[in-house]
């Protein structure tokens, strides 16, 4: 099973992505753009089990463009500072995986793999960096998800 | 005679084709009886079936040492061993230790050795069936998952035959001695 089309087809049901544009690996980065970016999944961290399965993890991160405001927090209009309001959208992701972990609903890696945990690394988005060559500037928010799952795909008893 | 290994020249025996197997009954409705039989060891890095010899040594006036084993007592640690979704095993033995039913532990398990690293699908497996094992939680508990550790006591009352799959539902054939 292809994991990166599982976790794709996944994430694209999440309320904060649909709709969106969603890039995989290479993106052209404009306001609301979504990059997914594939991480190199160590071997070295998979832990094979008697019985022949292995935990493995899958790690990718997820990059948000959010086009930036000069716009200052004044305490009276916090409820509508722009890039407050891209910020708390970003986190509604973080709450939507954290939430899908919770009912267990996940990507699917196939029969073979069972997918034991979601979570998302961080309590809140990171903020990369601001991008202020681009026309709006852009800020740039990641979040990385980890999904460990169980392989069973070399066991030999059925 | 030694019996043949199915690997290649220096080739070594992947851990998981040495099986344990755990076969135990249960009571089902009226006066019938349920079998139940599950693969040990999911989740567990590192197990080993522990042959505790009694091991007499003497040495004679010439100076010659020898050594007998007396007895062995085999055991084996499994550790962690959680309780899982589908484990008919979690299941009977979370419920033992919660009652303190120490006679659902005494003795109540068939316990088969598959050596799948000896024979094949078509010959079958070869395999040791330990009669009137004990199977016995050590305790329950641990950090971000329940844990309940097991030790197997063998029973060495053993039939030697083969198994004709990897499997659940396999058939033990026991050798025929003539």
């Amino acid at each position: 099973m292809d994991k990166e089309k599982a976790v794709i087809e996944f994430l694209m049901t999440c309320p904060k992505i649909q709709g969106t544009p969603l890039y995989f690996n290479f993106a052209n980065a404009a306001n609301n753009t979504k990059q997914l970016i594939t991480m190199a999944n160590e071997k070295a961290l998979h832990r094979p089990y008697i019985d022949g399965s292995v935990h493995k993890r899958y790690t990718l991160t997820l990059i948000d463009f959010k086009s930036v405001a000069y716009q200052p927090i004044v305490s009276a209009a916090i409820s509508s500072n722009e890039n407050l309001e891209d910020f708390l959208q970003v986190q509604d992701i973080i709450d939507w995986v954290d939430g899908q972990n919770e009912l267990r609903n996940y990507p699917n890696f196939g029969q073979d793999c069972y997918i034991e945990n979601m979570t998302v690394l961080s309590d809140s988005p990171d903020l990369n960096g601001v991008d202020t060559k681009s026309n709006p500037a852009l800020a740039k928010y990641s979040i990385s998800i980890q999904i460990d799952y169980l392989d069973e795909s070399k066991v030999i008893w059925k | 005679m030694a019996s043949t290994l199915n690997l290649a020249l220096h080739e070594r025996a992947q851990r998981k084709s040495l099986i344990t197997v755990a076969e135990w009954e249960t009571p089902g409705e009226g006066n019938t009886s349920v079998q139940h039989r599950e693969i040990l060891g999911r989740r567990v890095e590192d197990s080993s079936i522990e042959l505790n010899p009694d091991i007499q040594t003497s040495t004679d006036i010439l100076g010659i040492t020898y050594s007998d084993v007396a007895k062995t007592e085999p055991q084996q640690t499994l550790d962690p061993a959680y309780i899982m979704g589908g484990s008919d095993l979690s299941s009977y033995l979370s419920d033992a230790m919660l009652e303190n039913n120490i006679a659902a532990y005494n003795g109540r398990f068939n316990v088969y050795i598959i050596s799948a690293f000896i024979g094949d699908a078509t010959n079958g497996y070869k395999a040791v069936k330990h009669s009137g094992c004990s199977i016995i939680p050590t305790s329950i508990g641990g950090d971000a998952y329940v844990a309940m550790p097991l030790e197997i006591h063998f029973s060495n009352d053993i039939t030697k035959g083969t198994v004709d799959k990897l499997s659940d539902d396999f058939v033990f054939t026991a050798d025929v001695t003539i």
